[in-house]
């Protein structure tokens, strides 16, 4: 482009050779590059990911060869237990399972509304912890918290407290079930405040429980 | 017109210094989501992929560690990798083949690669035959710092996820992170 423009000032040059040689134009066309620029650009702005993957810590126990009798024991008025299966459905139940009196069970989905929903349930049930936990959160917000340690500290352990008495969750993801809902049930264990919950396996009178469900 | 194309470029400084080319990878995993906020930690991440067919796939960041990773398995199954094939395996992504085509791999062109790919069963993790423990160990003594990372497809079977589990917790890793999006963010992310 620059040539061209020289060109045609030299060509008039011709006939105003002084007056033309000190005004011939020194302006480069930026047309094609801030074309390229742009385009480059885009490009990149439609390539690049800003959204990390997020991850979701989880701690498993320890495997060693632990007898039967040093094993945590969880009370059974607390312990809930949750069945995965199949079609991303939930089977649950309160209290210890036992082959002899099997317990009642519910079933659930994984809706966040609804009258069977995992969420609302696990919510109702560990109501005494949500309370607390949200009672701290309120407080917070309007300032009421003082900026002392000790203060934080006996905020802490009510929260902890309602913890002790809380639910206890034990996941249990049958064979059927999928990973997305290993995932959910986990993330609703974030959501719900459950401060205690485990991964284990079904039993065999579980299994039975989960067939005869169906 | 001179600030504009300033910004324009300037912008595209940003984004050309800021993109990271992401590797090919072998498998897409199309993953569950969560409200978990924690961003995964850009380096020192041991990845294990499984996918929709429950096909585990192995992957860590860092040359130098992927070719000590390579003469760990190396020397455990009695194989030994020439310079070419080392290198090779250092600047690929997820690998997911059991060792005895592990070197046919290694060798293969980028297409052929592509099709083993599809064909592989995975990094086999039966009792009979547990090779992905044997990597996890290999890599855990390679990059003892690095965490854990499983990045799980939403279908993958349960089974094959406990397996998995079981493993690293055999290698003595207790503690790991499950690979998950944002809650609501789009589901065609990977």
């Amino acid at each position: 482009m620059s040539e061209v423009q020289q060109q045609e000032g030299s060509d008039r040059g011709g006939k105003h050779k002084k007056v033309r040689a000190k005004k011939s134009s020194t302006h480069v066309d930026m047309t094609p590059m801030v074309d390229l620029a742009f385009l480059l650009l885009t490009f990149f702005i439609m390539t690049t990911t800003f959204s990390k993957p997020k991850t979701m810590d989880i701690t498993m126990p320890v495997k060693d060869n632990v007898e039967d009798k040093d094993r945590t024991k969880v009370p059974a008025s607390q312990t809930m237990s949750v069945i995965l299966t199949a079609d991303n459905k939930v089977i649950w139940y309160f209290g210890q399972e036992d082959p002899a009196q099997p317990p009642v069970t519910s079933m659930a989905t994984f809706s966040q509304t609804g009258e069977n929903s995992i969420h609302k349930i696990i919510l109702e049930k560990n109501a005494l912890v949500n309370n607390q936990v949200k009672a701290v959160e309120d407080s917070v917000k309007r300032g009421l918290i003082e900026d002392k340690e000790d203060v934080i500290k006996a905020h802490k352990s009510a929260v902890k407290n309602a913890e002790k008495k809380g639910l206890i969750v034990l996941i249990k993801p049958d064979e059927t079930s999928k990973y997305n809902n290993l995932v959910d049930i986990l993330d609703e264990m974030f959501v719900c405040n459950v401060a205690r919950y485990a991964i284990v396996d079904l039993s065999e009178s579980e299994k039975e429980l989960v067939k005869n469900t169906k | 017109m001179t600030p504009m194309v300033d910004l324009a470029f300037l912008l595209v400084t940003f984004f050309m210094l800021t993109t990271k080319f992401r590797p090919d990878e072998p498998v897409i995993v199309d993953q569950p989501s969560s409200v978990s906020q924690i961003p995964l930690p850009d380096k020192g991440v041991l990845m294990l992929t499984i996918d929709a067919n429950g096909r585990v796939f192995f992957n860590v960041e860092g040359q130098q560690i992927r070719k000590d990773i390579l003469a760990r398995l190396g020397s455990h199954f009695n194989m030994t990798f020439d310079e070419k094939e080392t290198k090779r395996f250092a600047v690929l992504s997820s690998i997911g083949m059991p060792m005895n085509k592990l070197k046919e791999y290694l060798n293969a062109g980028d297409e052929e690669r592509k099709i083993m790919n599809l064909a592989t069963k995975g990094i086999p993790i039966d009792s009979t035959n547990n090779e992905l423990a044997i990597w996890v160990n290999s890599a855990r003594k390679a990059a003892p710092r690095f965490s854990l990372a499983i990045k799980g497809d939403r279908e993958a079977d349960i089974p094959t996820i406990k397996r998995v589990i079981s493993i690293l917790q055999d290698n003595k890793a207790n503690r790991f992170a499950l690979i998950t999006n944002l809650e609501g963010a789009p589901e065609a992310a990977k």
